[in-house]
């Protein structure tokens, strides 16, 4: 996403470049030659459209609603830009550590597959919580489950992580449903 | 302000994620507001107003002076900011050199590549990590580094990160003469060993 919002800005710079370029241009030329008519846009016949069209037609509604939606989407794209990196504590002064989620999620994934009677897993993790999904065939969610907290709890004790993150772990298995 | 090696983290997008914030608050309060008046909530009477009002048209021709003047600066102003901003997102991140010595006649250089290169090499030879990957950022005056480590399986990250602060950040500083060198550091965890294709 940040990559969207830097392609975003972009194009919203040389939009705001090139319509305040036709601006002073449009107006400087009427200001000069009042008579010879507009110079690149064809403004009086979108000025006299726009003095007929009132706040109620249908196009204008839908120009409206269309504005409002690309509005919030930009919102969303410029809110969902920022870097979600899992804080490490820092070794010295001057120094800043940073890890991806991905990794931290990678590590724990490892840790849990290596488990006995763990047939699958999937995790998800943010700064602030590890989500583990393991699937087990020959053991309950009963029994796996503390066996396998207490692997990701030794899995994250091991790293310098500035805050512990909240785990959870759900275990998936055909005995439970029997 | 943000302490150097955090700044050095990764390139900044504040200026493009503000501006992205603006236009789509501007766009989302105007879209509503034509909204809200369609809809006829701010009385049935301005909704069937002309969208170019004739009261607002009369205005503007009673100000001709003033409003001509303000268009066209106002046109001006958007294209120097629009074309500030396009050219700033279009720049490449800087990678400042560093001057050992400033005094004229000798002149010492050492570029941005030489010292990420060496810095990365050195880094690669402590144990557990696979990969390595230096950068110099932020700008001459104060240069910042930033390290990415991609670490084995199985290494141990307290172990990995004592050795390079102690050895290789170490030496990087007494090389280069310099008494700080803000650092900020990248860690990839349980990292695949580089394929080479043969």
């Amino acid at each position: 996403m940040r990559v969207l919002v830097r392609i975003l800005t972009l194009l919203l710079g040389l939009a705001l470049a090139g319509v305040g370029a036709l601006l002073a241009v449009e107006v400087a030329w009427t200001w000069a030659r009042p008579v010879q008519g507009p110079l690149l846009v064809p403004w009086p016949q979108w000025r006299d459209r726009l003095a007929e069209l009132t706040w109620q037609s249908g196009s204008v509604r839908l120009v409206a609603a269309a504005v409002a939606v690309a509005g919030l989407l930009l919102l969303l794209f410029a809110a969902t830009a920022r870097r979600k990196d899992v804080a490490l504590l820092d070794p010295g002064p001057g120094i800043t550590v940073r890890t991806s989620p991905r990794s931290l999620a990678r590590i724990v994934g490892a840790r849990v597959r290596a488990e006995e009677n763990v047939a699958a897993a999937s995790v998800t993790a943010t700064p602030k919580r590890v989500r583990v999904r393991a699937v087990s065939g020959l053991e309950t969610e009963a029994h796996l489950r503390p066996r396998l907290l207490d692997v990701v709890a030794a899995t994250l004790a091991d790293l310098p992580l500035t805050r512990k993150p909240k785990v959870s772990v759900v275990v998936d298995s055909p005995k439970d449903r029997s | 302000m943000k302490p150097p090696s955090r700044a050095a983290l990764a390139r900044s997008y504040r200026v493009e994620r503000v501006f992205t914030v603006l236009v789509g608050l501007a766009a989302l309060l105007l879209g509503a507001a034509a909204l809200v008046v369609g809809a006829g909530w701010l009385g049935t009477f301005r909704a069937a107003r002309p969208v170019l009002d004739p009261i607002a048209v009369d205005t503007l021709r009673a100000w001709e002076l003033p409003a001509r003047i303000a268009a066209v600066v106002l046109g001006l102003l958007a294209l120097v900011a629009g074309v500030l901003l396009a050219v700033r997102t279009l720049r490449r991140e800087r990678h400042p050199d560093l001057a050992l010595d400033r005094t004229a006649g000798k002149r010492l250089l050492v570029t941005s590549g030489a010292i990420a290169e060496a810095i990365a090499a050195d880094a690669e030879r402590v144990a557990g990590v696979s990969r390595a990957k230096a950068t110099v950022v932020g700008d001459a005056a104060t240069p910042a580094l930033r390290l990415s480590l991609w670490l084995r399986y199985g290494a141990r990250v307290k172990d990995v990160w004592q050795e390079v602060d102690t050895a290789v950040l170490r030496r990087a500083r007494e090389s280069l003469g310099v008494e700080t060198m803000p650092t900020a550091v990248r860690i990839e965890l349980g990292a695949q060993e580089k394929q080479r294709v043969r």
